[in-house]
């Protein structure tokens, strides 16, 4: 039965079991390789983005009338003769289902998957009532005579091998079993059809419940569902209240969204649409005895929480696992808890408590990737830093980093101060920049990458020397440098401000600017955020420049993405967060588009770069074509990686906080550059920048790793005015 | 788009679906070709409910010759017998190579969920472009209970083990697709 961690020390442990598997390691591996070129092809010639948007919007108008809609579906449901009922918790649903096989007289039950059915933890109720369940989805079914939960909400066995699932068919028919899938699945073909042609009542789950009609929508692969539905004399479905949809049209638009995004399938090889009773010859009346149970759970209050109502536009594809990086390396079984990936880590929290989430909700990357893929247009990633940050509010004792960051950040003096002090306090460790002995705090398993050393004279200290006046500047902007250029990696500011002084740009350095408040944000404290949020909107007015320049993706995508969400109430903020937005221009975009910069201004020098694509900037910024046509206009061959946009395991705090995590994810990127004999490693996010050049010092690559802010400024021809 | 570019979605889509798609000229021929393909696979039944009278006269004639038992009804009694499902389709679906059912009959739809191979006969008047072409038309069977429609794409199918697709987990392990110019 499922048994999710409750707190990080025994979370980690298992974590570092998953990663010694081998057979879930390769499995992941090949499902994350497979799956974007699957879900690629399916979408060929569709307007995702517009899909998206159409779901989305269908979704919100539909959530604050959810009741209304289930009043619909039930008269309908009712005129036609179905039973509807409503559980207003999970153990009342399987009450009522109990109870309908108990006045059914039904003794055995066939089920098809219903991810609402895992959520009550349906089997164990009617098992314990003295009923056989038999599951005959394949993989669920494995997973049942297994005893385990699914590790996936649409491929629940995937983390199996053919040899195990041999062993158990041997166990189960009592004959030896070859580990040959095309045999496994006649076995199971034979042994179930027993069961579905014996089965008194048949249990589904539904895609969607369609209002107007009061019909049930149903997709599956393997034809269980329909066999489920119409075999037995009884037919229960369980629905999530949050399955209604107002009417066929909305039910058609996330057909056409769900099997492409699920599983790269352009539709699913059955779907099953059942209004009312229909002809069942082994009922006594020769017609179905159909009940719908919808299930609350909570739902009914989410849909009016003004946060987190969005995640119930869920339609339950499972593209928020398929795509992300921790679930590729750990597998289901270690991200969620019945419902799994970033839509797990969020819904656990509602639907199976805070003692569940606590631990896993901090596994986030914050690498925007399911956002990305996400068919309802859901902020994921924002909505699990919410719920982390409601876990975390409801403990008694916040972790001392968290304590720490409360009385730190929001004093910028005293921030920098101790910025200042970490400098001399680390002197007798730092090397060439590194800081060569970790000191005593840090465990061996954060030995995966060299850190760097924190610079003793910060780039707001060297401004007025590298960026003077310039007498009549084409261009004001402002930087925004973010602390790790600030403190960490000073040149890459001054190679921007060498850059722009060449090209008649005044750059401003607004002194008072601090930390962006993404490191808060990411450790579930949003009232930090927003506090950091307000004061950058101090010291920068966006008012006073023509752009705010980033080096630092993430700030960047953090206040262009995120700011206008944490400011949108505040009276006059909220105007000028969305100016700051507005201005806000990421460092190859401005030289690129902005300035439009020519390969004649820089050597030709032909030095081989690979890149790295930030995911805050990817993804977050949605900038992906300026990086690389500016490192072929400043000179350089530019050689692609394999997964350039999949995150290089930095994500932030989050390097400190699984850093067995990380050092996978980091060695999975420079396997991956290696492989393309670069030179030079190119990325634009000094977060990044911190991670691969500490990786690449650990391992001893010869590869060298720059800010493209840097790459571009050492190939400038000196004195280059541009246009 | 017009109808041989139609026709031509439909063919690729259920082709990329593992359908063997065919093009016939006349019921007879699908008959004929339902009773090879059952004759071929050393199958003993075919389940044709729902035909029209001519037809299924024609099919059991042809049937008989062959050695072939035509079952019609109570098909949940000789679930373990049935071998080819032999099915009229309502509608196709270019977008996705998709036929559909209007299976409220319980017959009908055992034989295409409990044979071995299916073999469905599509009229190409009855082809549309997607599903929301036939939006109208799925609506107005909605409104009047009780009805199990069902979108049928390709044979069963699972990628259940080690994500390895394998056709007739559960349904059919084959889906024949007899296209019916009318």
């Amino acid at each position: 039965m499922i048994n999710t961690a409750q707190d990080l020390p025994e979370y980690k442990k298992r974590l570092k079991r998953a990663l010694d598997n081998k057979f879930l390691r390769n499995a992941m591996a090949a499902f994350a390789a497979a799956y974007p070129e699957g879900r690629a092809r399916a979408l060929t010639g569709v307007d995702f983005e517009a899909l998206r948007v159409e779901i989305a919007r269908g979704k919100d108008e539909t959530l604050p009338r959810l009741e209304e809609l289930y009043e619909a579906f039930k008269a309908k449901a009712e005129a036609a003769g179905i039973k509807v009922h409503l559980a207003k918790t999970a153990r009342e649903a399987n009450e009522i289902i109990a109870a309908i096989a108990a006045e059914g007289g039904a003794k055995k039950i066939v089920k098809s998957k219903s991810m609402t059915a895992e959520e009550t933890f349906l089997n164990d109720h009617l098992e314990a009532e003295g009923l056989e369940v038999v599951e005959t989805d394949l993989g669920e079914w494995i997973i049942q005579l297994r005893h385990e939960g699914p590790s996936h909400m649409v491929m629940p066995a995937i983390h199996l091998s053919r040899d195990q699932v041999a062993e158990l068919f041997t166990k189960v028919t009592g004959t030896t079993q070859e580990p040959d899938i095309e045999s496994l699945v006649k076995v199971a073909r034979r042994e179930l059809r027993k069961h579905f042609l014996s089965a008194d009542m048949g249990i589904s789950g539904a895609n969607f419940a369609i209002a107007e009609t009061g019909t049930l929508g149903i997709m599956t692969n393997e034809g269980n569902g329909r066999l489920v539905t119409t075999l037995p004399r009884i037919h229960v479905a369980l629905v999530g209240l949050d399955k209604l949809v107002p009417d066929l049209a909305s039910a058609l638009k996330i057909l056409k969204a769900l099997p492409k995004n699920a599983t790269g399938q352009v539709i699913t090889s059955y779907v099953t649409w059942i209004t009312g009773p229909t002809e069942c010859k082994a009922a006594p009346s020769g017609l179905k005895d159909l009940h719908i149970v919808f299930l609350d759970n909570g739902r009914l209050a989410l849909s009016k929480d003004p946060v987190f109502a969005e995640v119930l536009r869920c339609i339950r594809c499972g593209a928020c696992a398929n795509v992300c990086p921790i679930y590729s390396l750990v597998g289901g079984h270690n991200y969620g808890h019945v419902y799994i990936g970033a839509i797990g880590l969020i819904l656990t929290y509602f639907y199976h408590g805070r003692k569940n989430d606590r631990a896993i909700v901090q596994n986030c990357l914050n690498c925007l990737a399911c956002k990305a893929v996400c068919p309802a247009g859901i902020n994921l990633p924002l909505l699990i830093k919410k719920v982390h940050g409601e876990v975390l509010a409801e403990e008694e004792d916040r972790p001392l980093k968290n304590r720490l960051l409360r009385r730190v950040l929001h004093n910028r003096r005293l921030f920098h101060f101790l910025l200042r002090r970490a400098s001399l306090a680390q002197k007798p460790f730092a090397r060439e920049g590194f800081i060569r002995h970790l000191p005593f705090f840090f465990g061996k398993e954060h030995g995966f990458r060299s850190l760097p050393a924190v610079v003793r004279t910060p780039l707001r200290d060297r401004w007025a020397r590298v960026a003077g006046k310039v007498a009549q500047p084409r261009l004001k902007v402002a930087l925004f440098a973010g602390c790790l250029v600030d403190f960490v990696y000073p040149e890459q500011g001054e190679a921007l401000a060498r850059l722009l002084q060449e090209r008649q740009i005044q750059v401003d350095f607004p002194p008072d600017q601090s930390c962006c408040g993404l490191p808060a944000k990411c450790m579930g404290e949003m009232e930090i955020a927003r506090e950091m949020a307000i004061q950058n909107l101090k010291a920068l007015d966006p008012a006073d420049y023509d752009h705010v320049l980033v080096l630092c993706a993430s700030c960047g995508s953090h206040i262009k993405g995120t700011y206008p969400l944490l400011l949108k109430k505040e009276p006059g903020l909220g105007v000028k967060v969305q100016q700051l937005a507005e201005k806000l221009v990421d460092f190859s975009s401005f030289m690129t588009e902005v300035l439009k910069v020519k390969p004649e201004e820089f050597l030709g020098r032909k030095e081989k770069a690979a890149y790295h694509a930030p995911c805050h900037l990817c993804r977050g910024l949605k900038v992906t074509g300026p990086p690389r046509e500016l490192l072929k206009v400043a000179g350089y061959e530019y050689v692609p990686a394999k997964n350039e946009e999949v995150c290089c395991g930095m994500g932030g705090t989050f390097s400190t906080d699984f850093p067995e995590l990380s050092a996978e994810l980091l060695k999975n990127k420079l396997d991956n550059v290696a492989a393309t004999g670069a030179e030079l490693l190119v990325t634009d996010c000094p977060g990044c920048v911190l991670q691969l050049k500490g990786g690449m010092d650990k391992r001893g690559g010869k590869i060298r790793v720059k800010h493209l802010a840097e790459a571009v400024a050492a190939t400038r021809k000196e004195g280059s005015k541009g246009k | 788009m017009d109808s041989p570019n139609l026709l031509q979605l439909l063919r690729e889509k259920a082709e990329a679906v593992q359908v063997v798609v065919q093009e016939i000229t006349d019921l007879a021929e699908a008959c004929r070709y339902a009773v090879e393909v059952t004759s071929r696979q050393g199958g003993a039944t075919i389940a044709a409910p729902g035909w029209d009278p001519a037809t299924l006269s024609l099919l059991k004639d042809i049937c008989q010759a062959a050695q072939i038992e035509v079952l019609t009804e109570n098909l949940r009694e000789q679930a373990s017998r049935l071998h080819t499902g032999l099915t009229l389709a309502d509608w196709g679906l270019a977008e996705t190579g998709t036929l559909v059912h209007e299976s409220s009959s319980e017959d009908l739809r055992l034989a295409t969920m409990l044979s071995e191979t299916h073999i469905a006969v599509l009229p190409l008047s009855r082809l549309q472009p997607d599903a929301t072409a036939l939006e109208a038309e799925l609506n107005g069977l909605m409104h009047s209970p009780p009805r199990y429609l069902a979108f049928i794409t390709g044979a069963s199918r699972t990628a259940d083990i080690e994500r390895v697709l394998t056709l007739g987990v559960h349904g059919p392990l084959e889906l024949h697709l007899l296209l019916l110019k009318d």
